[in-house]
């Protein structure tokens, strides 16, 4: 059997600062919860009146362009999200 | 992470080009993912052609279309150089009907599918519904790409199919109904208690090749995938030419091919070929040949050189 190495990242708690300190500099205006699921896994939602008139996909591209940095290359401390609700306030 | 100007130019020649164009994992002929599989299955229903772009091979395309949608997994659809989502999106937007609107294309003419149930199902099927609580008791049929059924219950969805039975109202998506002509529920009993049984007549079956259908199709180098299924001692006894042994690697190769790829498969009778044939089968090939009287026939009808044992 292969062994699974896992290494060993930031507490999530930091990563999920992370990932709200992203948001917040795309979208200054809006509220942000991130909370950590499991290992490398996230939900977030965000509330925020620029949202208003965009489709459920705009909007949440406007949150993962955000944190697309955090989610890229070979080992990222962010390997899935597995919720996001974006809200008009 | 910026993305890189040519990968961003490659990508948008990409789009551009071609109407319809999913990134995916694998091709349309054998996704490598779930979630590949299920768009590719959506879209196969409604568009006879559309472009795919197998990430897996182009690594710098599967960083840079992250980056480039905003969107962080695969797959993900473009339509008319639009990003339309990736696969719950997609699922959502077939289930409302609105996919038909975004790829220009009529919604399919559904053909609703003639499901026969027995009484003792009926029964069945009517208790279980009625067990079940929350909103939307509606029984759904599936039957997925290698015609495996499953019954579930939950609301109905605006592309739902009523399946055409004797008084139980059965729910199909589509692509299911597609799959679903003729097919029998009963029950049966199972060593944990009663369970469904469905049986589905469009399912492939494993067919037969007599050797001298094969002998003609090795003369005529038609043969692709000649699959011996004996062991390696027999083997060293007696072999069909251009036959490979179905070893674990080998059997790692083909499952990764497009599941329309004809293999013919032949033991020493027949018997152990027709097992193999039908794993195959389940994986979701659907043309698998099982050699009748496997190399014994070979022997005393087409090359009397070949030892028997």
């Amino acid at each position: 059997m292969a062994l699974q190495i896992i290494n060993a990242g930031p507490p999530p708690e930091e990563i999920a600062e992370q990932i709200r300190q992203a948001i917040a500099q795309r979208l200054p205006d809006a509220t942000i919860e991130v909370r950590a699921e499991a290992p490398g896994h996230f939900a977030i939602s965000v509330t925020d009146a620029i949202f208003g008139g965009l489709s459920r996909v705009a909007q949440q591209q406007r949150v993962y362009g955000a944190i697309a940095e955090l989610m890229a290359g070979p080992n990222p401390p962010v390997h899935a999200i597995d919720r996001l609700e974006c809200r008009v306030p | 992470m910026a993305l890189e100007e040519a990968v961003k130019q490659e990508i948008t020649e990409l789009i551009t080009a071609n109407e319809v164009v999913l990134f995916m994992k694998g091709n349309r002929q054998a996704p490598q993912c779930g979630f590949s599989a299920t768009v590719v299955g959506i879209l196969d229903s409604m568009l006879p052609d559309y472009q795919t772009v197998d990430v897996l091979s182009a690594p710098h395309i599967r960083d840079g279309i992250k980056i480039f949608s905003s969107w962080p997994t695969v797959p993900q659809l473009y339509v008319k150089g639009e990003f339309v989502g990736g696969c719950d999106i997609i699922q959502e937007m077939f289930g409302t009907g609105e996919i038909y609107k975004t790829l220009g294309v009529e919604p399919i003419e559904v053909v609703q599918p003639s499901v026969e149930i027995s009484a003792a199902a009926v029964t069945a099927l009517e208790q279980a519904a009625a067990q079940h609580s929350g909103e939307g008791r509606e029984l759904h049929l599936s039957v997925d790409a290698t015609f495996q059924s499953n019954l579930s219950i939950g609301p109905r969805t605006p592309a739902d199919v009523e399946a055409l039975t004797s008084g139980v109202l059965i729910l199909l998506d589509p692509i299911s109904a597609s799959r679903a002509d003729g097919i029998t529920i009963d029950v049966a009993d199972t060593p944990n208690g009663q369970a469904f049984k469905v049986d589905n007549p469009n399912a492939p079956q494993v067919q037969t090749m007599t050797v001298g259908e094969l002998k003609a199709a090795i003369d005529a180098n038609e043969i692709v995938e000649l699959l011996d299924v004996r062991t390696p001692e027999e083997r060293a006894i007696a072999a069909i030419p251009g036959s490979v042994l179905l070893n674990e690697e080998e059997a790692a190769r083909i499952e990764a091919l497009p599941r329309d790829t004809k293999l013919i498969l032949h033991c020493h009778h027949g018997g152990r070929a027709q097992q193999a044939a039908e794993q195959f089968i389940s994986l979701g090939f659907t043309r698998v040949f099982n050699v009748t009287g496997g190399i014994d026939a070979w022997s005393q009808e087409i090359d009397p050189d070949t030892p028997r044992y």
